[in-house]
């Protein structure tokens, strides 16, 4: 009776652990329907929407399964922030691989070689800085010496929320830098002067549009190329121009999958794609329409207007993300020093 | 009118010498209004500069606020959560404060006392909108116990997946929480099933409530006991499982017939095979309302030596509870029928006795608001609160009860070789209880039982005396 009883006991056991795995998997294993989160940054809502419509229809011939996108756009560092924080992201694709590298560092979401598993670093797009002005460029803007003159009202975002704001500021230093006599001192004091021009700091690049577009606040905006090809798009060319500086810089919007999420949720697979059709021509067809430069050459020649030729200094001239985030954007660094003075 | 173009004369030339300063400032007229213009410009930019940045710290307060936590600290609740309400964690918590007295001559006088019944912080909380766990540990009545240890997985409304220590679902008594209780003590019939033990159960919940369904495998307890009681505490001590199960239908819970909503019905069942022997019986004591031991079955007599003639548990046990509420506006009624088939075995020197006993116990309670308050299965809202020197006096409810509990007359047969000692042990137990409970606060609960409960059996000569029983408590529950 008691062996009876016993191997009673351990089949019970057995099919009762199997019914909570069955059941707590049920609700993944019978999806036809998979949701993915993507959490971008605050410029890329334009390309996403295109972009997603797209994935979901190759998704759905590829697999015949329905895949729905949601996005989440906001400052690239503060999104960053919300991922390391519990926000369930999918993928990421942000402003600069800084905030990525954060989500692997101080989240421990994805591994710290997370640039090396797809093409270009994980950057299947590019874009620059340029400076948004005003229909007949009232402050006669040409470069960006003429930010930092008496009377000039600049606007751009918050290095310490927004990764397009640190592309800004590194641009701006850049060209300081490369000016005769410029070294890292004349560039600082340059970047001092030019933010003291800044009256409002908004978190993001999207916020800093509205504040000069929609408040009509400041002389110039400094901007991503594509956000400012947008406003010449939405609000008309008659009241916006674009200025090409002489120099800016070459600015990677980074992507990852987010491995601890995608395993969790049992979208690995579909993440991975969604990230590799970014690559392909559709992809970067899609990427060049909403202004971003693509990285395929064949895409790029055949939007070649919309991307003008100029000089472009790359993070590796600040000595890479790390070295540059630590040194002008954490806490103590140089912007705080600056912007406190 | 000479007096009028003599006065409108000399204004005029009044005026003269001043038309010229105008005439010669005329030059400088263009860049004052240009001026003036890019002040207005100026002044409209600060303007519209300081407004941007109201919107901006708006837009960032309300960011910080979405996602900061949320702290409730109230009367009935204290929690720690995240604004989505995915994720919190509650500190609850019970504390009984009792009085016991009891007339005539059926309890010692050393049986009248003050005790702490139920001292009972809880830790409890959610992560995912998913995942719950309850920590229940209990100093009440001069002990140091785990009372509740469990979390449980809800996949779905129709699927959860409870682990750890908790009450199996058999008695509807039983799985009422102690503040929702309207007696002080629980009643007979819960003598008869499982309090707390160790498991796993799958459970749902199926057309918004309508049908409940649970399904457990379990240590196993004897009736009435917790896992706390045995020998080693909280873990299994036997070979067997206690299988148990239970079905519940409310049919009429998502209606809009006010009459039938708060009608309530199922049954509940576990199974064991259970081997004990004489030095491990596996079986219980039943104790009266008024929480006095009535019912033991014979223990070892034999002293120094190996026990050898105690009954003990030698084979299945089958529970089975069917039970029953109904709550209409200020009044609630609770029912239920617990009946226990044991098989027992009684080896006197050579002689062994093996039977199947059957015990039985029911109840029936009834619950009034004279308040005005609704009644429910689970809890209770007073509509006014009482605070000296302002209106509002609580809720108050008048409870009665009646119930019995049966043991089967086979365990007093053959003298000395029966299963249980007919001299001390009741056969019967018949109880009436009245009650009144006052809620001055929906927290705070003052409770008075009277319970008068007569024996069949259980005494040298005849019938063991009445028991009357007197209790009050002071309860918190938070």
């Amino acid at each position: 009776m008691s062996e009876f009883n016993m191997n009673w006991k351990r089949r019970l056991l057995l099919a009762m652990t199997t019914a909570v795995f069955v059941g707590g998997t049920a609700s993944t294993a019978n999806a036809a329907e998979v949701t993915l989160l993507n959490v971008s940054y605050d410029p890329t809502r334009e390309l996403y929407v295109d972009f997603n419509k797209s994935f979901a229809e190759y998704w759905k011939k590829k697999t015949g399964d329905t895949v729905k996108i949601n996005q989440s756009h906001g400052g690239s560092g503060r999104q960053a922030r919300s991922v390391i924080d519990g926000l369930s992201a999918d993928v990421v694709t942000l402003a600069l691989a800084a905030d990525i590298d954060a989500i692997a560092a101080q989240g421990k979401l994805l591994p710290v070689n997370w640039e090396e598993r797809l093409p270009d670093h994980s950057a299947p797009y590019t874009s620059t800085i340029v400076l948004l002005v005003r229909k007949g460029n009232p402050k006669a803007i040409k470069d960006w010496g003429d930010l930092a003159k008496p009377g000039v009202s600049v606007i751009t975002p918050n290095p310490k929320t927004s990764g397009g704001a640190r592309w800004n500021y590194l641009a701006a230093w850049a060209w300081a830098k490369k000016q005769p006599g410029g070294s890292d001192v004349t560039a600082r004091a340059f970047v001092t002067k030019l933010f003291k021009n800044v009256p409002v700091l908004d978190t993001g690049a999207r916020g800093s549009t509205t504040t000069f577009t929609q408040r009509g606040i400041g002389d110039v905006a400094i901007s991503w190329e594509n956000e400012a090809w947008l406003a010449l798009k939405e609000l008309g060319p008659d009241k916006y121009e674009i200025v090409i500086p002489s120099i800016s810089i070459l600015a990677e919007p980074s992507v990852a999958v987010v491995d601890k999420v995608v395993l969790r949720r049992g979208t690995k697979k579909v993440a991975e794609e969604y990230l590799k059709y970014l690559y392909t021509p559709e992809g970067q067809e899609i990427a060049a329409r909403n202004y971003y430069r693509p990285r395929n050459p064949e895409v790029a020649a055949k939007h070649a207007e919309l991307f003008p030729k100029l000089e472009l200094v790359t993070i590796k001239d600040f000595g890479g993300w790390a070295k540059a985030q630590k040194e002008h954007f954490g806490d103590g660094g140089v912007f705080d020093q600056i912007y406190a003075q | 009118m000479k007096i009028r173009r003599a006065a409108a004369g000399a204004s005029i030339a009044a005026l003269l010498p001043f038309a010229g300063v105008a005439f010669a400032q005329s030059a400088t007229t263009g860049d004052s209004n240009a001026d003036l213009k890019r002040e207005i410009e100026d002044q409209k930019q600060r303007l519209a500069v300081l407004e941007r940045k109201l919107e901006i710290n708006d837009e960032a307060a309300k960011a910080a606020a979405a996602s900061a936590p949320r702290i409730t600290a109230n009367a009935s609740r204290f929690q720690i959560g995240s604004t989505d309400g995915a994720n919190f964690i509650r500190l609850r918590g019970t504390l009984f404060a009792d009085a016991r007295v009891y007339g005539g001559d059926s309890a010692p006088e050393t049986a009248d006392t003050f005790l702490l019944r139920s001292v009972r912080p809880t830790f409890e909380g959610t992560f995912g909108g998913i995942y719950d766990f309850r920590f229940t540990p209990d100093f009440g009545s001069g002990r140091s116990t785990i009372v509740d240890a469990y979390a449980v997985a809800r996949f779905k409304p129709g699927f959860a997946v409870t682990v750890g220590k908790f009450k199996p679902s058999v008695g509807l008594e039983r799985l009422a929480s102690e503040p929702d209780l309207r007696f002080m003590e629980r009643g007979l019939p819960t003598f008869l099933v499982p309090n707390r033990d160790l498991g796993v159960q799958l459970s749902g919940e199926i057309a918004g409530g309508a049908f409940a369904y649970q399904v457990g495998y379990f240590n196993g307890v004897t009736d009435g006991q917790s896992s706390d009681n045995l020998t080693t505490p909280d873990v299994e001590s036997d070979t067997g499982g206690d299988y148990a199960a239970r079905v519940f239908f409310q049919p009429f819970i998502n209606s809009a017939n006010f009459n039938l909503r708060g009608l309530g019905f199922g049954v509940g069942s576990t199974w064991q095979d259970l081997p004990g022997s004489a030095a491990n019986p596996y079986l219980p004591s039943y104790r009266s309302q008024g929480q006095i031991n009535t019912f033991s079955y014979r223990a070892n007599t034999a002293t120094g030596v190996t026990p050898n003639n105690a009954t003990f548990a030698d084979g299945e046990r089958l529970r089975l509870a069917p039970q029953l509420y109904y709550y209409r506006g200020s009044f609630g009624f609770l029912g239920e029928y617990t009946q226990v088939k044991q098989d027992v075995s009684r080896t006197v020197g050579a002689f062994t006795r093996s039977d199947t006993l059957t015990h039985s116990a029911w109840q029936g309670q009834f619950s009034w608001f004279i308040t005005g308050e609704e009644e429910a299965y689970r809890g209770y809202t007073p509509q006014t609160t009482f605070q000296p020197g302002k209106p509002g006096n609580g809720a108050w409810e008048l409870v009665a009860r009646i119930q019995e509990l049966d043991v089967d007359d086979a365990a007093f047969a053959g003298g000395a070789t029966s299963f249980a000692n007919p001299l001390t042990a009741v056969s019967k137990i018949t109880d009436y209880g009245v009650g009144v409970n006052w809620y001055p606060w929906n927290t705070v609960k003052f409770s008075l039982n009277y319970d008068l409960s007569s024996f069949e059996g259980g005494a040298a000569t005849g019938d063991r005396a009445d028991e009357r029983a007197l209790f009050g408590r002071f309860a918190i529950n938070y």
